[in-house]
């Protein structure tokens, strides 16, 4: 009996003693607990390779478990909004691609009510950009981009391209190119960018678009060749390859990644974010990994990347607008 | 040419034998065989739920490993779908449709036994294929273009819809069932959102392991609840009953051999997906056997080619994901990830460029295959002992575990609740017997004659000629039509000898 009264006791004190504990916790600066970090993709793709590291990361640096989750569907749009409608107290981040800004645009155009809007991301950091590249098969008889922009004004829309899909980073690209160039180009679109690939390598489509790592690994076994990248300034992997601009295409397309979190998140667990991820890009780990994956790290801090962001969003926007609802 | 292959080759079983290496090779066979056995869990989510180890690991165990899982959750899914008719991975479905009623009959154990044979057999096929005729087959691969693949599939689609038993207006009717639900979701060639209801979920198709595992599993239990207590044969097993006979080792070996030609052929065109394979190995035999009303109640043959086909196509399809850097499918996908998470890019250098790699690989996949069969042997009496669990058990903890599989697809709710709803859809077109089969032929088959049938007349620019004066495409839109008309032929037939008996 009287051992009873002592667990009762003793059960009551320890109950008082783990709320007090609970209460405490919920003071705990941020991150006090696990934080999700959604990649809008499917295992294995972009944002998932480089998501990956980044995770890693801020583990690192915020002492607190970051977990990656694949929320792949709809072309990003499905993660975006999950994250747009969870809490926004910083235990819920996306780790989104430049397909992020057309997402909503794309759906309006298609006569849908977009899933998510802009302005309830708030950006965090720019981690990578990556140009993407104009490419040919090695027997095309394109040896420069003149000789395919000649040839397009001559048969217009009777040469093919491939891309990943429709409104997609291919897509929209060439696009952009197109009407600048005031040319027109067929678009076949296939159901992701391994599709693309092998209809270019096949020769069912006369050109094509990549990226640089895999653009840089048909180059170098021979099979294929760049015509123009879309960079601000030519890789230092593939320096003999042209910009756009500088053969007079005033245009810029970069595959990027950034991490955002929902809008209404408090101004400090924002500061602790940008903070960390100034920590991560500089990290031996990370920079090893990034290294690994081909992909230069192209940092930007939250004004910067906003203001990178709002440019970019404005020029898909654009052609997303002109491209139009697709019959 | 032939002498630097075995000498590769040679190179490869070195690296694949190191201890380390088979270390990992048989750790990913193992973990993948008993994430593979779980209802709902597949490759995708064994190989992605162990990619993070990777980070950490050298490039060639890595990859050993990751493939290790690959073929281990591949067998282990034919073990769910043979004993419980649950087709985790949905090419096994077809397996479903011999193996479960083998099962009933308490001849599951034989079912996985010619399982294990058949696709052991393939695979070396397959590996066989990869080691010597790579290049021969990535230029097939580029002659079979949007035009190509219509055809192929359309003589599929032909061929699937009078596969079923039954009633034959019931399978069309299935079949086109099939090809609606395919339809639901984002249309490749215009952007638009197709049968969605508003659903920004159903924008990436209905999802295929929760429509398998609906119809098959989950619809079968919801029938079988409180009528039966023990899913398999209720006598006690004995070891003599897990080996197959003498004779149905003999009638299964053709129906192998076939199975494995059908993968390896389909293992040339990427895009065209595993399950349309096996369906298509299914009919095929089902076509040639003398006794296609055996199909359906347990026949062996109808287990051993599909099974085969699986396997030597999966085999084969590694040839685009590594020569080319191209992936057939999510898994490939993943597995080339996994590649470049270890500075290892795909692409036409990789075999030159990481030699060890790329031989270490294939000669692991031969490895793995051989280890598989040693896990196995002892543990198909385990599995086999599964099904004495009784069935009030046995039901709920599949159910449970089919939730999360599912759920881990997509890491969503919303696949729970669909592969809940083609539960009671399957349950429904069973009781009013319709074969359940041909509605998931049309749903993989569907999307792929459309989007390559739109695609080969927007390269062609609307000529719909194009079909007939490609020489490959003409071939077997050919083969299409002469299906067609020996069917009407041999009705006709079967009719007037039916008329020409009766007044006897």
């Amino acid at each position: 009996m009287r051992n009873a009264f002592k667990t009762v006791v003793a059960s009551i004190l320890l109950a008082g003693g783990l709320l007090a504990a609970g209460q405490a916790l919920a003071d705990e600066p941020y991150p006090s607990h696990v934080v999700q970090v959604i990649v809008p993709f499917p295992p294995g793709g972009v944002a998932d390779l480089t998501g990956r590291p980044v995770t890693a990361g801020l583990s690192k640096i915020l002492k607190q478990s970051f977990v990656l989750i694949n929320r792949p569907g709809a072309g990003g749009s499905l993660g975006a909004s999950m994250v747009v409608n969870a809490k926004p107290d910083g235990y819920t981040l996306l780790m989104a691609l430049a397909s992020v800004s057309t997402n909503p645009e794309a759906d309006r155009v298609a006569g849908r009510p977009a899933t998510f809007e802009l302005n309830q991301l708030v950006p965090i950091a720019l981690v990578s950009a990556d140009p993407t590249i104009l490419m040919v098969r090695a027997e095309s008889p394109y040896k420069t981009l003149a000789d395919l922009v000649a040839d397009a004004k001559k048969r217009p829309g009777e040469i093919n391209y491939s891309s990943s899909g429709n409104y997609g980073t291919y897509h929209v690209a060439t696009e952009m190119f197109t009407h600048v160039a005031g040319i027109e180009l067929k678009h076949i679109p296939y159901g992701g960018g391994g599709p693309a690939l092998n209809a270019i390598l096949a020769g069912q489509v006369d050109v094509g678009l990549l990226g640089p790592s895999v653009a840089i690994a048909q180059i170098k076994a021979g099979k294929m060749r760049a015509l123009a990248s879309w960079g601000g300034k030519r890789l230092a992997s593939l320096p003999e390859v042209p910009t756009l601009k500088e053969l007079g295409y005033n245009v810029e397309y970069y595959i990027w990644s950034g991490l955002f979190a929902p809008a209404g998140t408090p101004e400090p667990i924002v500061a602790t974010l940008r903070n960390a991820m100034k920590g991560v890009v500089v990290d031996d780990d990370f920079k090893m990994v990034m290294d690994k994956l081909e992909t230069p790290i192209v940092y930007m801090d939250a004004p910067e990347f906003k203001q990178f962001w709002d440019e970019d969003a404005k020029r898909l926007i654009e052609v997303v607008r002109k491209i139009g609802k697709i019959e | 040419m032939i002498a630097q292959s075995l000498s590769d080759l040679w190179y490869g079983f070195s690296v694949a034998l190191m201890p380390q290496n088979l270390m990992w090779s048989f750790f990913g066979v193992l973990i993948g065989n008993l994430i593979g056995v779980l209802p709902g869990m597949g490759a995708l989510t064994a190989i992605s739920m162990l990619l993070p180890l990777t980070y950490s690991m050298h490039a060639v165990p890595a990859i050993l490993m990751l493939a290790g899982i690959f073929y281990g959750s591949q067998y282990g899914g034919a073990i769910g779908a043979i004993l419980l008719n649950l087709p985790s991975h949905p090419p096994h479905a077809v397996s479903c449709l011999d193996g479960y009623p083998m099962t009933q009959h308490g001849r599951g154990g034989a079912a996985l036994g010619i399982t294990m044979i058949a696709s052991f057999f393939a695979a070396s096929f397959g590996i066989t294929v990869m080691v010597f005729a790579s290049p021969l087959l990535v230029q097939i691969a580029f002659k079979l273009g949007p035009a190509e693949i219509f055809s192929v599939m359309l003589l599929g689609l032909l061929a699937g819809a009078t596969m079923s038993r039954g009633s034959p207006l019931k399978g069309v009717a299935m079949t086109v069932f099939g090809l609606l639900i395919g339809v639901v979701g984002t249309d490749v060639n215009t952007g638009a959102q197709r049968f969605t209801f508003g659903f920004t979920e159903l924008a990436d198709r209905v999802e295929l392991v929760a429509l398998a595992m609906g119809i098959f599993g989950i619809g079968d239990f919801l029938r079988s609840v409180n009528r039966i207590h023990f899913a398999g044969h209720e006598a006690k097993v004995r070891f003599k009953d897990m080996r197959p006979t003498k004779a149905e080792l003999k009638r299964s070996f053709m129906p192998m051999l076939r199975g494995t030609l059908i993968g390896t052929l389909f293992g040339a065109m990427p895009g065209t997906g595993p399950t349309i394979t096996t369906f298509i190995a299914y009919a095929v035999e089902r076509k040639v056997s003398r006794h296609p009303e055996r199909f359906g109640h347990g026949a062996i043959e109808g287990v051993a080619s599909p099974e085969a086909a699986s396997h030597s196509k999966t085999q084969v399809d590694f040839i685009p994901t590594m020569s080319l850097g191209i992936p057939g499918d999510s898994v490939m996908a993943l597995l080339l990830g996994a590649l470049l998470i270890q500075g290892i890019t795909p692409g036409p250098q990789l075999i030159t460029e990481h030699a060890d790699l790329f031989w270490g690989l294939i000669a692991s996949f031969w490895v793995g295959n051989v280890l598989l069969i040693i896990l196995n042997v002892p543990l198909i009496g385990l599995w086999v002992k599964m099904l004495q669990v009784p069935y009030r058990f046995l039901f709920p903890s599949a159910l449970l575990f089919i939730a999360v599989g599912v759920y881990s697809t997509n890491n969503s709710l919303f696949e729970v609740t669909e592969v809940l709803f083609f539960g009671v859809v399957g349950a429904i077109l069973m009781a009013l017997e319709f074969p359940v089969a041909p509605i998931l032929l049309g749903y993989v088959l569907g999307p792929l004659v459309e989007e390559n049938f739109r695609r080969a007349v927007l390269l062609a620019r609307g000529d719909l000629s194009v079909f007939v004066t490609r020489p490959i495409s003409a071939a077997f839109i050919a083969a299409a039509l002469a299906l067609i008309v020996g069917q009407l032929v041999l009705g006709w037939r079967a009719r007037r000898s039916l008329k020409r008996m009766q007044p006897a």
